[in-house]
Formats: structure tokens, sequence, C-alpha cells
């Protein structure tokens, strides 16, 4: 499998530096090289029923945070809110 | 023997009987940090003031005569990935490194409601991703039994700070190993929980089907205590088990009379250093002559677990990092010019190179025309992989292995050739594939005075057979040794 590493970048949101690209390409067919080499199994569902773990319940989140605490990280916050570019002429 | 050399349970003791106070351990720790921590760099941010006003409110508290945990008091260090109320929780990456998490996670919560004391926040791999702890963004932790050698990772500040004295016990994650891998090259204990036994909430994802919080002692008594304060159902996870734990600690015994243990043959086959097989085969030796039956088992899916392992893991982390947009938290790129370019150079600007391959193989294996190539036969193969433990778990109490194939290796020798570096996690990634627990604890030293770990693997909520297993090892051949800083 040949790895085009541009396109997987722009799939993950990433931008690759040209100097880097050549050796985040060679490393990436390395290690799918590596991890392809997997047994052929018989097609079975994927859903584990033995397992012992239940899903919670769909409750609401008890926990309460100001605006303040949830903004107080954010790169940029205007009037409370978050800001981005615009998204919308 | 100065206090930050002495184990947490005998800590926990003197503390009781108020033979030392808290503020005294607090400040011998605190001590020892100063004088070696520019040698090991175990810490991202130390927290000194707030461990000492805690250590003096407990003191207070004890002086009241009001009834107190067992780990009331104790200094304990928490890996940079675990969410700490107002202290920073920087997973080790340029993306959180201002980042100063609104709420506790879930093991935090119950550990202050315990009185412990928090030294600071451990260094690690970048977001976990890494078996050397030379990914962090912001320092690469030493070994305190070779300053030229890696530590192990991720936790490896964890396990570096434990063994050098700097923390009495500390917290990790392992996801592939990250707990168990830093303790066998650091000489100290370390315990991988079954899934779902150690609440995630407040974890900053990485894999979550195999992430796990877990402890690193210098002794199995101080593992079993921390395993005892932070195990049990969680609402806030979803994955959290809903069963009843009973107290590792107060049900240890120290006995391996009938145990039934396996050698699975794999595990000591290519790739392992003739060194460390001998000790780990002199340990099981050990542990026949006390009683245990041995007899060699087979796992045969374990040359492909590492490839499933990557893949699964590569996956989810793809997905779990695709938050980190410079929008709600964390770093944010200064030029750009509309949205997506603010997400990419955020993104590039913030992620060391070892996140973004993962992140990049994640995309890979999940993207359309791969699906069932990569990630598809990995799950397969993940349920092969449980089934055949399930197999071997019903002929066998335990499992014996070695932790890692070698003994700690260089710093600067495998970043370079992330193929050789993910092959020191070749006996580790299988047990979280499949959920079980299992624990690394020292049994011996090579050539050059590093110590090598055996692993100990049991079946899902089988904790307490590893720690009586452990424990009884232990006391045959003596506990923790102090490497010479």
């Amino acid at each position: 499998m040949n790895i085009d590493i541009k396109h997987i970048a722009k799939l993950s949101r990433l931008h690759i530096e040209e100097e880097k690209q050549e050796k985040f390409e060679s490393d990436m067919q390395k290690i799918v090289d590596m991890v392809e080499n997997l047994p052929d199994i018989e097609d079975a569902p994927l859903l584990d029923e033995s397992n012992p773990m239940t899903l919670r319940k769909d409750v609401a989140v008890t926990g309460k945070f100001t605006r303040d605490e949830l903004t107080k990280n954010a790169p940029h916050v205007t009037a409370g809110c978050l800001v981005v570019p615009k998204t919308v002429e | 023997m100065e206090l930050y050399n002495l184990s947490g349970y005998e800590l926990s003791r003197m503390l009781k009987d108020k033979k030392i106070s808290s503020v005294e351990l607090t400040e011998s720790v605190f001590s020892r940090i100063d004088s070696v921590e520019d040698k090991i760099e175990a810490y991202v941010t130390l927290d000194k003031e707030n461990a000492l006003n805690k250590a003096k409110e407990v003191d207070d508290k004890r002086a009241e005569g009001k009834e107190l945990s067992k780990l009331a008091g104790i200094p304990i260090g928490i890996k940079d990935n675990i969410s700490t109320k107002g202290l920073l929780t920087t997973c080790s990456s340029k993306m959180l490194s201002n980042y100063v998490p609104p709420f506790n996670a879930t093991v935090m919560d119950k550990l202050d409601s315990m009185d412990i004391v928090v030294t600071g926040k451990l260094n690690m791999d970048e977001f976990a991703m890494g078996s050397s702890t030379e990914t962090s963004y912001f320092k690469k932790t030493k070994n305190p039994f070779d300053t030229t050698r890696i530590p192990g990772g991720s936790s490896g500040g964890s396990a570096a700070a434990v063994s050098a004295g700097e923390a009495v016990m500390a917290l990790g994650s392992d996801t592939g190993g990250s707990i168990r891998q830093p303790a066998s090259y650091c000489g100290v204990v370390g315990l991988k929980p079954t899934y779902g036994s150690v609440s995630r909430f407040g974890l900053v994802a990485f894999a979550s089907s195999l992430d796990q919080i877990g402890p690193i002692g210098k002794s199995v008594k101080d593992t079993a205590m921390l395993f005892d304060a932070i195990c049990g159902y969680d609402e806030k996870d979803a994955t959290s088990a809903d069963i009843s734990h009973k107290s590792c600690l107060s049900n240890l015994k120290a006995d391996v009379k009938g145990l039934k243990i396996g050698v699975p043959k794999e595990y000591f086959s290519k790739g392992i250093d003739d060194k460390v097989k001998a000790s780990v085969l002199d340990a099981v030796k050990l542990f026949e002559e006390n009683g245990a039956e041995v007899k060699e088992v087979s796992l045969p899916s374990t040359d492909y677990a590492l490839n499933a392992y990557y893949i699964i893991s590569s996956a989810e982390a793809s997905s779990n990092l695709a938050r980190y947009d410079g929008v709600k938290y964390g770093y944010r790129a200064k030029d750009y010019d509309g949205l997506i370019e603010m997400y990419e150079k955020t993104r590039s600007e913030g992620f060391g190179d070892e996140v973004k391959r993962r992140i990049m193989l994640g995309t890979f294996v999940l993207s359309s025309g791969f699906y069932d190539a990569y990630y598809k036969k990995a799950k397969l193969l993940q349920r092969r992989i449980s089934s055949e433990f399930s197999d071997v778990f019903s002929d066998v109490d335990i499992l014996c292995a070695p932790t890692v194939p070698t003994t700690a290796f260089k710093i600067g020798e495998n970043i370079g050739d992330p193929i050789k570096m993910y092959a020191t996690d070749v006996c580790t990634v299988t047990i979280n594939i499949a959920g079980l627990p299992a624990m690394s604890i020292p049994c011996g030293y090579d050539g050059n005075g590093l110590p090598i770990g055996i692993q100990l693997i049991a079946d899902k909520f089988n904790e307490q057979t590893l720690f009586n297993t452990a424990e009884c090892y232990e006391n045959l051949v003596g506990g923790f040794k102090s490497p010479n800083l």
C-alpha cells in the first residue's frame, strides 16, 4: 500500500512542512507495512456479547460550571463567547 | 534511612502512630526533589506550597483525633494527563501547555477525599504516545539507575519519580504498557488494572477502549493500597464496571502454594534479551519451589498483537484528538486565514511528530477503502486474542512473562525509528487488547545494574491474585532497591 502523506495529512487537519514530508512518508510507509500483517479471520459480529460492562443510563449531567470556568481556557473569548474566524459572509 | 526512601505502607503506619508528621514527610520529599530533579527531570509542574498546606491540614486533623485514611498525608505524584482542578494538566504537549482543568478526574476526587498530598504533575510522552518519555514537549526524563538512559514511557515521569524518591507513590496510565514498561525499567511496581475497574473520567483520552489509570509504588503493598483507593464504579465513566471491590491490601496473602502458573511460550521467543529471559524464568522457578504448579501454555495470536494494537489505538486517537482545534481550550496558532487554516496551523504547531504520526495512521486505517483491511481485521483479531486468554485462564490462575524484551535503552537510541520504539511494547499490548489486569515487579538486574521486570497477568478483575503472587515474590527476594543518585 503506497502512502500519500499530503492526502492523509489533509484528512487529519494537519499540515506537514515540505522539508519533513519525505521522513513522515517513509516512516508511515514502514508502519503501515508492519501493521498490515494480520491474519484473515472469518467475519463475525464485532460486538462482544460476553462483555460484563453495561452502558450507563442516559441521564443529565449533574456537574455545574459557570460560563467563566468553561471559557477560562479558551484562546479567544469576547463577551463570554468563544471567538472563531468568520465562516459565513 | 531518609523518609523519602521508605515505602508508602511503612510511612502510613508511621503517620498513624504519630512517629512522623506529614509536614516532615512532605519536606523530606521536596528536599529530595531539590537535590535530584535537575538530574531526573520527572516533573512538569511542582506544587510545593499547596502540598505543604495540605500536609499541615492533615497533621491538624490527626492531632484532633479524626479518623483518617491509610493514604492521608502521603505525598503522591500525578501523571500529567489526569485532570487536577486548578493545577496545570498539559499531557506534556504544547497543545495543552496552558490548560488548567475546571474539574477533577474521579480518581483525584477519591484521593482528595482520602487527604493525599499532591506533589505535582509528572512528565510523560506527549498525550501518552511513546515508550520512552522522549516525545514530551517539555523535557526528557532520565532513568534513575542510569541517567544516560530513558525511564520508559509513557508514564516515565511517574516511575522515575517513585524510583528516585521524588514521590512516595504515583498515578500513571496504561494504554499499551505505559505503567508496566516504565515500572520495569525503573525497578518499581506498576499495576495496569482490569479495564473498567478504575474510572477514566478526567483522564485525557488517547485510546478510550484501552486506557486505564493505575498505581506505581516501591512495594506491592503500596500499589495495593493505592489501587484500593482509586478503583470502583463511577457513573461518569460509561465503561466503568459496576461490581464490588474488596480491599486487595486487607486480603493480601503472600502464598503461591497450589497456584497454577502458565508460562506463555510466545513471550519468550525472538527479540527477548537472554538476561531478561533468564531472570523471569528464575522467578518462575522460585514460585515452583514454593509450591506453585508451572506449565507451558500457548497464546498463538501474540505475534500479531502489536499490529492490531497500533491500528486500534491510533484509530481511537485520531478521533479523540480531533477535539484540539484551538477553539475551546489549549493552543491556537497566531496567523491564519479562515477557520480551516486555523485548525490546520493550530494542530500542526501544537502537536509533536509522534502524535501527528498516530493521528495520520488512525485516519488512514479508518478511511474509506481501507477500513476493512485494517481496522476491522484488527478488531476481529482483538476478539481472538481475548478468547485465547479466556481459554488459557480456564486452565491456569496466572501467567508469567517478561514486561519488556530488554532493559532501558539509551536516550536517543530509538527515537528516530518508530518501528524499533513500537517493538518495546510487544509483551504488554496484548493485555490492553484483552482488557486484563497485569503487574510488573522487579525480578533482577542486567550486567549494567539496570532493573528487569517480570509481568504477572491474571483474568479479568483478579487483581488479588496478582497482588498475592507479587507479595510472595517480594517477601522471598526482598523489596525495592534504591538507585545510586
